[in-house]
């Protein structure tokens, strides 16, 4: 039952180091309970599983609150996803939705949209995944670092590859803004640090977050890509279709599969070695936390600004940070997550 | 017999759009709003600009699958163009250019070689959607010029975008070119029956290349607003939009087998569906719902008036 928990790692530790050196130590602003927040929480789309536990997640921080608004929970299909979230964020703005949480399907697609709402007074909080270039957007609720998430993928091909051999990345959509982060991140860990140097990334293909197509192009990378050893699908539909073709095929022994994935989606995959090595974070607390300051933004409680420090109920205490990603735009970092491997994944599934 | 059909029909969609809209008002207080109205057209603006083209196409017997890749195409040859350092207005002659070549190659296999519209455009849908996505890849283009994205997204004249004007000067023109000039009886003629048309002396492989081409010109355009409405091109842009296109056409009375169908049925169609989709979406019913709505409804469209023809034979044979 041990628990491998990675925190924030350096980025985090040098937010931190930076905060305790300011000369201000301003007390955590804390919500007023039970005024209006209409809300849409607005994810990349519906049928997945995290994002109904984000979902869960934000309702309970709305009770938790009291807001006398309402909390809706609405998405677009999956085969119309960017524009169906366009379609939905302009509709709230026409609503005059308070606040929507929105995790970006739609890469800058959506900007435009975005900094109409802003306009007409419709705050934008992105979650999980942010608007690349912030236009539109209050501030990103961000899982973990997105630096360090590169890291704990590179680590873990190489845990999978015994430190050399060829893989491949299965991503979900080209403008999923946070899949392309992360995998940037993990480019720029593979090429800067020595203890990579025999891990020779292949190719990045995208199966756009749908079973089948994904299930198809991880066959395809085993095809195409003789000596491959991993398919890193940092999503959480990615990596349970590639886990599913690998094992359908009976390629678990030579090609084994990690990312990001659901521990109950997963167990089985992880017992019988098809993926024994995977990571995630909470979205249940993803969501709380994205309600909790997307309600101090929308009550005017906070500005949305940089220093900006919230608390976050159960949660405990958050700064408002400039993201060391995306130039000009603000985060929350949530972070840690948690390693999943045959040792604690049952635990987790529950 | 027919006039008064196709009245009828027109009557039931008017009753069925008046109804929707009766219904998006008591239950949606933003419904109203002149921005909501705006919104409800320019969120589906370059598929109902799209529709008006390939009513002409339908109404001769014909179809064209293919305009959504040419749409993508269209964006992604702008984006392209403008990321390797070309200037805007040359870029748009570009597609306008590359446009009307898919339309004339469209329009020669089936004017001309004599290919089934069918099978022609299926073919094109794959082959032009895989060039657009060969010139964009697996990634997404912007970095428009800001007069572009401009023109996508701001009102034009007295705050509504140019996209709509184009939309409504185009019905304008279509819908005068089909009900009210030679050509437009032509077109209704040869889809009525080609081969009588064509006894008759009729050009028909003119007034389909005509058709063929203005249909892919449109569906450039459309593809062009739909780049700098969103400010970014991706390789599936408009992806599937096709059937959404045809969807709304054969909605409005347009019958698949050619020779029947009017402008106004179209347009009636389309507003039914964009304040369906708008009313549902202000009432927050998720995309699933409203997918499924629209579904039942294009089911009803197509078998209502079949029973209706069939139970009207039957009382004639009493």
């Amino acid at each position: 039952m041990k628990m491998k928990m990675i925190s924030g790692l350096m980025l985090g530790a040098g937010a931190l180091a930076g905060l305790m050196g300011s000369a201000v130590r301003a007390e955590p602003i804390q919500a007023t309970p039970g005024q209006e927040v209409n809300a849409v929480l607005l994810p990349k789309f519906l049928g997945i599983l995290p994002f109904d536990q984000a979902n869960r997640g934000a309702q309970e921080a709305a009770a938790e609150l009291g807001s006398t608004g309402k909390l809706q929970y609405i998405g677009p299909t999956p085969e119309n996803s960017a524009a169906g979230q366009i379609e939905m964020l302009t509709t709230a703005t026409t609503q005059k939705q308070h606040v929507v949480m929105l995790s970006n399907n739609a890469g800058d697609q959506i900007a435009p949209a975005a900094e109409a709402a802003a306009a007409a007074g419709t705050k934008v909080v992105t979650w999980d995944s942010p608007i690349p270039s912030g236009k539109g957007e209050s501030f990103f609720v961000a899982q973990v670092d997105f630096g360090s998430i590169g890291v704990v993928m590179a680590d873990m091909v190489y845990d999978l590859t015994g430190g050399a051999g060829e893989f491949a990345v299965l991503s979900a959509s080209p403008d999923a803004s946070n899949q392309n982060a992360w995998i940037e991140a993990m480019k720029t860990t593979l090429a800067t640090h020595a203890k990579y140097k025999d891990l020779k990334l292949d190719d990045v293909v995208y199966g756009n977050d749908q079973s089948e197509e994904s299930y198809n192009k991880a066959l395809g990378l085993v095809d195409k890509y003789p000596n491959l050893k991993v398919i890193m699908a940092p999503t959480t539909v990615g990596i349970v279709a590639a886990s599913k073709a690998m094992q359908d095929e009976n390629l678990c022994d030579k090609v084994k599969v990690s990312g990001l994935g659901l521990p109950a989606e997963m167990v089985s995959y992880t017992l019988n070695g098809c993926a024994p090595e995977f990571a995630l974070w909470s979205f249940v607390d993803l969501g709380y936390l994205t309600y909790y300051a997307s309600y101090m933004l929308a009550t005017g409680a906070i500005k949305g600004e940089v220093g900006e420090q919230i608390h976050a109920g159960r949660m405990g205490d958050y700064t408002i940070e400039a993201d060391p990603g995306r130039e000009g735009a603000r985060r929350i970092l949530m972070g840690p997550f948690t390693v999943y491997n045959k040792d604690n994944v049952e635990a987790a599934a529950k | 017999m027919m006039p008064k059909a196709l009245k009828s029909w027109e009557g039931g969609l008017l009753a069925i759009f008046l109804l929707t809209l009766a219904f998006n008002a008591a239950n949606a207080p933003e419904f109203l709003t002149l921005q909501n109205q705006i919104n409800l057209f320019q969120l589906s603006i370059e598929k109902i600009i799209v529709a008006l083209a390939m009513t002409l196409i339908i109404v001769n017997a014909e179809v064209d699958l293919s305009v959504a890749s040419i749409m993508g195409l269209s964006a992604a040859v702008f984006a392209y163009a403008v990321n390797q350092g070309v200037p805007g207005g040359l870029a748009l002659l570009i597609c306008l250019g590359v446009g009307t070549l898919a339309g004339l190659i469209n329009a020669v296999l089936i004017a001309r070689v004599g290919i089934p519209s069918l099978v022609v455009t299926l073919a094109m849908m794959i082959g032009f959607r895989g060039f657009a996505r060969v010139l964009v890849k697996d990634t997404s283009l912007g970095n428009f010029p800001v007069w572009f994205t401009d023109l996508g997204q701001k009102g034009f004249m007295l705050g509504i975008p140019l996209s709509l004007w184009l939309f409504l000067g185009l019905l304008i023109v279509l819908g005068v070119l089909l009900h009210r000039t030679g050509f437009g009886r032509q077109v209704v003629v040869i889809g009525t029956n080609a081969e009588v048309a064509r006894f008759s002396g009729l050009n028909v492989a003119r007034v389909k290349t005509t058709l063929f081409v203005m249909s892919a010109l449109t569906a450039t355009v459309a593809g062009l607003f739909y780049a700098a409405r969103l400010g970014s091109v991706r390789g599936d842009s408009a992806l599937g939009f096709e059937l959404d296109i045809i969807t709304m056409v054969l909605m409005g009375g347009v019958s698949i087998f050619g020779g029947r169908g009017t402008m106004p049925g179209v347009v009636l169609s389309i507003l039914i569906i964009l304040n369906l989709r708008n009313g549902m979406a202000l009432m927050n019913i998720t995309g699933h719902i409203q997918t499924g709505v629209i579904g039942v409804l294009l089911i009803a469209s197509v078998l209502v008036p079949n029973i209706v023809s069939d139970l009207r034979a039957r009382a004639a044979r009493v």
